[in-house]
C-alpha cells in the first residue's frame, strides 16, 4: 500500500506549551485508522496541523504521491487535494438547511464567479439526494441545520464530508451524542467508506473503536507512544501507565 | 425541495413588491410634479425622494456586505462620498469651464487651452489659495473617465484596503475599527487644503449640470429621482440575485460559520473581498446619483459617523432581508429630515419645552438601542412576522 | 566720533570743575535752545537728529535732565519770548515756570501765554536712544534696568562705548551679566575691529537663546547677483543654480535630496526675472507682451492674414506673432531653449553683506555649532511631545482597552464617558471657584459618576447582547450619540471652559529650545498613575486576578466559581470611570465640548488595536506608536497635521498585516475563539 499522507517530526509550542512533541505518523492510501489518547494528547491539533489551521513550528506534512508539502497551502488549497475534516463539535451553517449545506459541500469550483453563476443540474440534486439518503436525513433535507438532533448533525457532517468526495477524511469524535444503533450504522458506513478512500478517526470511545476493528495510535502528551492493532497496543505498558495512571 | 422553490418565490415577491413601490411612488411625483404634471410637489420635496432612493441603495449595499456577510463595515458612505466626489469633479470643472468661456466671449483674442484652464483653477481653487489645476483632475473635462472613475475609486480603495484586511483574517470588531479608521483617515485627507478636492469647501454648484442650462432644476429634479429609482430597481433585483445564488448561500455561511466555510474548501478571503468590492461600487453608483440632487458635497459628509449611521438604517430596517434595508433607509432619513426640519410644533410639558431639532437624534439613537436590544431584525422582522400571520 | 562717549567723559569731568564750567556750559545749552527753538518745538524726526547732537555736544550737567522731561512731554515754551521752560507746579496763581539751565523762577503764567511741547513717536524715539547713555550711568537700579531694555530693542552704533563705560561701572551682578551679553551682541554688529568681533562670536558658542541666534545669522545676511563672469568674490555665499540648489540656512547651498520636498532657491522664471531687472537680456517678450502686441495689430478680425478665432493656442500665437516679426513690425521672441542657453551662461550667486571673510567663517562655524545644539534640542522636543500625546492616547484608550480585553465588548460610548468627565470637571467649577479644590473633587466625582453610567449601561443594555459583539457595537454608538446630543442640549455647542489651577498654568523652561507645559508633565504623571495601579490591581488583587481569568478563559473561570457576570459589571464600570477621569484630564487642556470624546475615539481604538488585547503592556505599546508616530509623521510634514492622520492610520492598516493580533498577542487555544 502506498503512503497517502506522510507526518514527519512536527512540533507546535502553545505559549511555552509543547502541544506536539515531534510527532510522526504515516497514514496509507483506503486505509481506516483510529488515534486515541488521554485529554491534551494532541488529537485535535493534530487535525489542526494537517488541515492548515495551525501552523507547525518545524517538521514536515507530506502529501500523496508527488510528495507535495502541506506546509505552505491554506485550508482552501488543502482541502482541494482532498482532505476533508469533521469537527469535534459539529460544524454547519446552522442557518441554511440540511439541502443547502449538502449544496455547499458538493465538490464544484470554489471559486466566487462560478458559483455566483451556478446552476443546479439534476445530477446534483440526486447526488445530494443519494447523501441525504446515506445519512439518514432524507425526512429532514429541508429543515434548518440548527434543528437538527445532536446525532443528526454529526450525521450531516459526515454527509457533507462524504459531498467533498475526500481521499482523505479527518473525523473528530463521530459517535459523539449518538445512539448505539446510531453508531453501529457510522462504524458501517465508515468501514465502507475506507474502502475508497483513507480515513482517520480520533476518539474516546472504546467501544466504538474496537468494532472499526483498524490499525490504533496512541497519542500522549503531543507524541505516538504506541501503534497497531487495538489488542496490541492494550498490552503495552506506557499505553495502560497513561491510561490508568502512574 | 418545495422550501427552497418557495423561498425563492417570496424572495421574487419582494422584489416585485419593491420594484412596484417604488414605480407607483416615482410614477405618481411625476404626475404631481412642478415640471411635468399638476405642480402639488415642490421640487425640494422630489429632491428630498430622489436622494432618499440614493441612501436605499446605499442601504442596499450596506445589508449585503453586513447583513449577509457579516462584515460590519464602517466605510461604506465613505465609498458613496468618493462616488459623488467623482462625479462632482466633473460637473464642477465643466461647469466653470462653460461660465469661463462665456464671460471671456468679448475677448478680443480667443483664449488657449491653457488660459482656460487657469481661469478655471482660480475660480475653482481661489476659496483654498491654489490657481493650479491639480493632477487629478487631469480627466475632468472627459464624463465618460468619470463614470468609470465612479466605480474605479471606491473599487480599488476597497479592493486594496479589503485584500489588506482579509488576508491577515482581521475580522469582527476590529475590522470594524479598522474600516472606521480608514474612513476618518480619507475624511482628513479631503479636509486638508492640498488634497486638491477644495479642502473643507468641498465641491459645491452641483446641481447645474454642464450643457442642460436651459433645462429648470424642476425638470432636472425629475430625471434623477427617475434615474435613482430606476437605479434602486436594478441594484435591487442584482442583489436578489447575489443573494439567492449558491454565492448567497457561501456568504451566508461565512456570517454564520466562517470555519465550516474555510474548510469546505472556500475561499474565505475571495467572497469578502468580492462581496466588500461589489457593494462599495454600488455605493459609489449611489453617491454619484445623490450629490448632484444636494449640490454639494465636502469631507464632513464622509466621516465615520455617516458610515455608522448607515449602519443604524439598516439595523433598524431590518439586516439580513433586502427591503428591510430600503424601508430602513427611508424611514428612518425620511423621518430625520422630517423631525429636524423644525415643522413639527414643539411640545410643552409646562416646566420644560420639547423641541424636536434638539431631541431627535437622543430619540433615535436609543430607539436604535431598543431595536437592537428587542428587535434585532428590525423593521423587516416586523413585516415577516405581519406577513406570515395572514398566510397562516 | 563719539558724541555719547565725549559727553559722559564731560560728565564725569564736571564732579570735578567748578560751577563756573557749569554755568559756562549751561550758558552755552542755553544758546543752542534758543538757536534752534523752532526745531524743538515743532520737532519731526527728520530734522531732530542734528539738534540733539548739538545738545549732546554743550555737555552740559543737565541735559540727561532736559532729554528726559523733553521726551515725556514736560516742557513748554513761553509764546511771547520763545524760550522754553520747565514746569514748577500748577496753582491758584496759575503755572508757575522756571527757566531751565539756572533754575530760575519767572513766575506765573496763563495758560493761554504759553504752550506745551509735544513731540512726536519718531521724535521720542530719537530721544530715548539719546537717553540711553544717561540711564545705564543713573544710581537707580530700576532705570538701567529700564535703559538695558531699551537697548536690547534698538542698538544702534553709537551705544557701544557707553554700554563699555557702563558695564566697566557697574556693580550689580544680574545687570552686568545682561550688559556684557548687549554688549557682546552690539560687538558684533557695530563693532569696527575684526578680532572683538571673532572673539565675541565665539563666545556666543552654544548659546541658544533666539537673541544670539537673530544676531549671528544677521551677519551671514546675503544678496542674489546674477552676472556673466564667475563671481571671484570671497565672501561668496552660494553659486545657485536656478531650479536646482536650495539654500541653507548659514547662506550655503545644497543639492535636493531625492526624499526632500523643499522647493529650490529661485525658480527659472524668476532666474529669468533676474536677468532682465539685471539687464542681462533685453526686449524680452514676455507671453502676455506677445497677447498685447498681437492684440494691437488686429485689424478688421485678422492679424496680419490671420483670421483671430484661429489664435486658440500658444502655438497659432507664436506664430501670428512671427509673421509681425518678419514684417519687422515688433521685435523677435525668445523661445524657452533660447531662455534656458540665457541662463545657463549667467552666473547666479550669493555674496555675503558681511565683508571680512574671517567674520564670515567664525560666525558660520558658530552658527552651525549653535544649529547642530538647537536641531538635538528639537528633537528632544519632539520625542516629549510624542510622550505626552502618548500619555493623552494612554489615558483615553485604557477604559476601553480593558473592557475589549475582558468581555471583547467595543464601547463606542467610550468617548460620550470622557466627555461626562470633561463637562462633571467644568460644572464643579461652577460652584467650587477654587481651582485646585475643584479639580481634587472633580477627579473621584467623575469617576463616581462614570462608573455608574457604566454599570448602568452594562446592566441594561451590553449584558444582553454578549454573544454578538458587533451589535454592542451598534447599540453602544446609539448610546453615544443620544449622549452627545444631550449634552449639545444641556451645554449648548460652544466650548466650555475647565480651567487648570494657575500652578499648572506655567512651563519648565530647559532652555531658549525647550520648554515644557506644566499641564503636560501633569498628564504623563497621570499616566503613569494609572499604569502602575491598574498593574498592581491586575496582578495583586483578587478582583484582577478573576478578571484575568474571565479575559483568558471565561468557561473556565465560570467553572471555578468565579461570577463572570460580577466580573463584567465591575470591569466596565471601572473601565468607564477612568474615562471619566481621562476626560477631566483631557478637559484641562483641550476644549470641553459635546464632541470631546468622538475626537478621541478612533485614536482610542487603533491604540487598543494596535496594542493587543488583554495586556496593558501592549496597550502602552500600542499609545507609545501611536503617538510618537503622528509627532513624527507631523514633524515630517508640519503644515499638514491632517494628512498626518491619514498616514498614520495607513501604517496601522499596513501593520496590522504584520501583527493582525497586535504588538502584543495571546496565543493558543484561548485565543481562538
Amino acid at each position: 500500500m502506498s503512503v497517502l499522507l506522510e507526518v514527519n517530526g512536527i512540533n507546535v509550542t502553545f505559549d511555552g506549551f509543547k502541544a506536539i512533541n515531534n510527532l510522526s505518523l504515516s497514514i496509507s492510501n483506503n486505509e481506516l485508522r483510529a488515534i486515541i489518547g488521554p485529554n491534551g494528547a494532541g488529537k485535535t491539533t493534530f487535525m489542526d496541523i494537517v488541515t492548515g489551521k495551525t501552523k507547525p513550528d518545524s517538521g514536515t506534512i507530506l502529501w500523496g504521491q508527488k510528495n507535495s508539502s502541506l506546509l505552505r497551502m491554506n485550508e482552501a488549497q488543502i482541502v482541494e487535494l482532498g482532505i476533508s475534516r469533521k469537527f469535534q463539535k459539529p460544524t454547519l451553517i446552522e442557518t441554511q438547511t440540511v439541502f443547502e449545506n449538502l449544496l455547499l459541500s458538493l465538490k464544484k469550483s470554489r471559486n466566487p464567479i462560478a458559483t455566483l453563476f451556478y446552476k443546479m443540474s439534476p445530477d446534483d440534486e440526486k447526488e445530494i439526494t443519494n447523501i441525504a439518503v446515506e445519512v439518514n436525513l432524507i425526512e429532514n433535507i429541508g429543515s434548518l441545520a440548527g434543528q437538527l438532533s445532536h446525532g443528526q448533525k454529526q450525521w450531516l457532517e459526515i454527509g457533507m464530508l462524504l459531498a467533498q468526495k475526500p481521499n482523505l477524511l479527518l473525523i473528530d469524535e463521530p459517535a459523539a451524542g449518538m445512539t448505539s444503533p446510531e453508531r453501529k450504522k457510522t462504524v458501517k458506513l465508515l468501514k465502507k467508506l475506507s474502502k475508497n478512500q483513507s480515513i482517520v478517526v480520533v476518539e474516546h470511545d472504546m467501544e466504538f473503536v474496537k468494532s472499526l476493528e483498524c490499525r490504533v495510535t496512541v497519542l500522549h502528551e503531543g507524541t505516538v507512544i504506541a501503534e497497531g492493532s487495538l489488542d496490541h497496543v492494550s498490552q503495552n505498558e506506557k499505553v495502560i501507565d497513561v491510561y490508568l495512571g502512574r | 425541495m418545495k422550501s427552497i422553490f418557495l423561498n425563492y418565490l417570496n424572495s421574487m415577491s419582494s422584489f416585485f413588491w419593491i420594484t412596484a413601490i417604488i414605480m407607483i411612488i416615482t410614477i405618481s411625483i411625476v404626475v404631481f410634479s412642478e415640471a411635468y404634471g399638476l405642480n402639488f410637489v415642490s421640487t425640494s420635496f422630489v429632491k428630498i425622494l430622489g436622494k432618499t432612493l440614493c441612501l436605499c441603495i446605499v442601504a442596499l449595499a450596506m445589508d449585503l456586505v453586513w447583513g449577509y456577510c457579516g462584515i460590519l463595515s464602517l466605510g461604506h458612505f465613505a465609498f458613496f462620498g468618493l462616488g459623488g466626489y467623482m462625479i462632482g469633479m466633473w460637473l464642477m470643472f465643466e461647469r466653470t469651464k462653460s461660465i469661463v468661456i462665456e464671460s471671456t466671449q468679448n475677448n478680443i483674442l480667443p483664449l488657449t487651452h491653457n488660459e482656460i484652464n487657469e481661469a478655471i483653477g482660480t475660480q475653482i481653487f481661489g476659496v483654498v489659495g491654489g490657481a493650479e489645476i491639480p493632477m487629478i483632475w487631469i480627466f475632468a473635462d472627459t464624463l465618460s473617465i468619470h463614470l468609470l472613475l465612479v466605480l474605479f475609486v471606491p473599487g480599488i480603495l476597497a479592493f486594496i484596503f479589503g485584500w489588506l484586511a482579509f488576508r491577515s483574517r482581521v475580522n469582527g470588531v476590529y475590522l470594524s475599527i479598522l474600516t472606521q479608521a480608514m474612513t476618518l483617515g480619507l475624511s482628513l485627507y479631503l479636509f486638508q487644503n492640498d488634497s486638491g478636492l477644495r479642502g473643507n469647501n468641498g465641491l459645491s454648484g452641483l446641481q447645474n449640470i454642464p450643457n442642460f442650462d436651459n433645462i429648470t432644476q424642476a425638470e432636472l429634479s425629475i430625471w434623477f429621482l427617475i434615474a435613482s429609482s430606476l437605479t434602486l430597481v436594478v441594484t435591487y433585483f442584482i442583489c436578489n440575485l447575489v443573494v439567492k445564488s449558491k454565492l448567497g448561500n457561501v456568504i451566508k455561511g461565512i456570517r454564520d460559520n466562517e470555519t465550516r466555510i474555510r474548510f469546505l474548501g472556500y475561499k474565505v478571503e475571495s467572497y469578502k473581498l468580492f462581496v466588500f468590492v461589489i457593494t462599495a461600487i454600488i455605493s459609489g453608483i449611489a453617491g454619484a446619483l445623490y450629490y448632484p440632487q444636494a449640490g454639494i458635497i465636502n469631507p464632513a459628509e464622509l466621516a465615520p459617523i455617516a458610515s455608522i449611521y448607515l449602519a443604524v438604517w439598516v439595523a433598524i430596517g431590518g439586516r439580513g432581508s433586502l427591503y428591510g434595508a430600503v424601508i430602513g433607509a427611508a424611514f428612518v432619513s425620511l423621518s430625520s429630515s422630517y423631525f429636524t426640519g423644525g415643522q413639527i410644533p414643539n411640545i410643552n410639558f409646562g416646566i420644560f419645552t420639547l423641541k424636536w431639532v434638539d431631541w431627535w437624534v437622543v430619540i433615535l439613537g436609543l430607539s436604535f438601542v431598543i431595536t437592537t436590544l428587542y428587535a434585532p431584525k428590525g423593521i423587516g422582522g416586523l413585516v415577516e412576522i405581519m406577513f406570515r400571520k395572514k398566510q397562516l | 566720533m563719539n558724541i555719547l562717549f565725549k559727553i559722559i567723559i564731560s560728565l564725569f569731568a564736571t564732579v570735578l570743575f567748578t560751577s563756573s564750567l557749569y554755568a559756562s556750559q549751561n550758558l552755552k545749552f542755553e544758546n543752542v535752545l534758543s538757536e534752534n527753538f523752532k526745531l524743538i518745538t515743532k520737532s519731526s524726526s527728520k530734522t531732530i537728529d542734528p539738534v540733539i547732537k548739538k545738545l549732546l555736544n554743550t555737555n552740559a550737567p543737565i541735559v540727561g535732565d532736559f532729554l528726559k522731561k523733553w521726551k515725556n512731554k514736560k516742557l513748554y515754551f513761553i509764546k511771547k519770548t520763545n524760550s522754553i521752560v520747565s514746569l514748577k507746579e500748577i496753582n491758584t496763581n496759575g503755572y508757575e515756570l522756571v527757566q531751565f539751565s539756572n533754575k530760575k523762577n519767572l513766575g506765573f503764567f496763563k495758560k493761554a501765554e504759553i504752550k506745551k511741547i509735544k513731540p512726536n513717536s519718531g521724535v521720542r524715539s530719537k530721544i530715548s536712544n539719546a537717553l540711553i547713555g544717561f540711564q545705564l550711568l543713573s544710581t537707580d537700579v530700576n532705570i538701567r534696568v529700564k535703559g538695558l531694555e531699551t537697548l536690547s530693542r534698538k542698538f544702534n552704533p553709537e551705544h557701544l562705548t557707553p554700554l563699555k563705560n557702563a558695564l566697566a561701572k557697574e556693580t550689580n551682578l544680574k545687570i552686568k551679566k545682561r550688559m556684557s551679553q548687549l554688549l557682546i551682541f552690539g560687538t558684533i554688529q557695530y563693532s569696527q575691529n575684526e578680532n572683538e568681533i571673532i572673539s565675541s562670536l565665539k563666545s556666543l558658542e552654544g548659546n541658544l537663546s533666539i537673541e544670539a541666534r537673530g544676531v549671528i545669522s544677521s551677519l551671514l545676511k546675503n544678496k542674489i547677483f546674477v552676472s556673466s563672469q564667475k563671481p571671484n568674490s570671497p565672501n561668496l555665499a552660494r553659486i545657485i543654480i536656478p531650479g536646482v540648489t536650495l539654500k541653507n540656512s548659514d547662506g550655503s547651498s545644497l543639492k535636493p535630496s531625492f526624499y526632500s520636498n523643499k522647493k529650490p532657491e529661485i525658480t527659472k522664471q524668476e532666474a529669468l526675472k533676474l536677468l532682465i531687472n539685471g539687464n542681462y537680456i533685453k526686449n524680452y517678450i514676455s507671453p502676455s507682451k506677445r497677447d498685447e502686441i498681437l492684440k494691437k495689430n488686429i485689424k478688421n478680425k485678422y492679424v496680419e492674414n490671420i483670421p483671430v478665432e484661429t489664435l486658440k493656442t500658444d502655438v497659432a500665437r507664436i506664430k501670428a506673432y512671427n509673421v509681425l516679426v518678419s514684417l519687422g513690425k515688433s521685435p523677435p521672441l525668445m523661445t524657452d531653449q533660447d531662455i534656458d542657453t540665457i541662463i545657463n551662461k549667467h552666473f547666479f550667486y550669493a555674496i555675503y553683506d558681511e565683508k571680512s571673510s574671517k567674520v564670515i567663517n567664525t560666525a558660520k562655524e558658530v552658527f552651525n555649532s549653535i544649529n547642530h545644539k538647537v536641531n538635538f534640542y528639537k528633537y528632544l522636543d519632539l520625542i516629549l511631545d510624542g510622550l505626552s500625546l502618548t500619555s493623552i492616547y494612554f489615558l483615553a484608550a485604557i477604559g476601553l482597552a480593558i473592557t475589549f480585553g475582558v468581555m471583547r465588548v467595543i464601547n463606542m460610548a467610550h468617548g460620550e464617558f470622557i466627555m461626562i468627565g470633561a463637562y462633571t470637571g467644568y460644572v464643579i467649577q461652577l460652584f467650587i471657584p477654587n481651582h485646585t479644590i475643584s479639580l481634587l473633587i472633580a477627579f473621584p466625582l467623575a469617576f463616581i459618576i462614570t462608573f455608574l453610567a457604566g454599570v448602568g449601561m452594562e446592566r441594561l443594555v451590553i449584558r444582553h447582547l454578549y454573544k454578538n459583539p458587533l451589535d454592542t457595537l451598534l447599540a453602544t454608538f446609539g448610546i453615544s450619540i443620544a449622549l452627545q446630543q444631550i449634552a449639545k442640549n444641556i451645554f449648548g455647542t460652544q466650548a466650555r471652559p475647565l480651567t487648570s489651577p494657575d500652578w499648572l498654568d506655567g512651563a519648565l523652561v530647559i532652555n531658549d529650545v525647550l520648554s515644557i507645559s506644566l499641564i503636560r508633565i501633569a498628564i504623563f504623571v497621570l499616566g503613569l498613575t494609572f499604569l502602575i495601579l491598574l498593574v498592581l490591581v491586575m496582578n495583586k488583587t483578587r478582583l484582577g486576578l478573576e478578571t484575568k481569568a474571565v479575559t483568558q478563559n471565561p468557561m473556565m473561570a465560570s467553572s471555578m466559581g468565579i461570577n463572570p457576570d460580577k466580573i463584567n459589571m465591575l470591569t466596565f464600570g471601572f473601565g468607564s470611570g477612568i474615562a471619566g477621569v481621562a476626560g477631566v484630564a483631557i478637559g484641562l487642556f483641550s476644549k470641553v465640548t459635546s464632541e470631546l470624546g468622538s475626537e478621541y475615539i478612533v485614536q482610542s481604538f487603533m491604540t487598543v488595536v494596535v496594542g493587543g488585547v488583554g495586556n496593558i503592556w501592549g496597550m502602552l505599546a500600542g499609545a507609545t506608536m501611536i503617538g510618537m508616530l503622528q509627532k513624527f509623521i507631523e514633524w515630517f510634514n508640519p503644515s499638514n497635521t491632517l494628512a498626518a492622520q491619514t498616514y498614520m492610520i495607513i501604517f496601522i492598516i499596513l501593520f496590522i498585516q504584520f501583527r493582525p493580533k497586535g504588538i502584543i498577542a495571546l496565543k493558543g487555544r484561548a485565543s481562538e475563539d
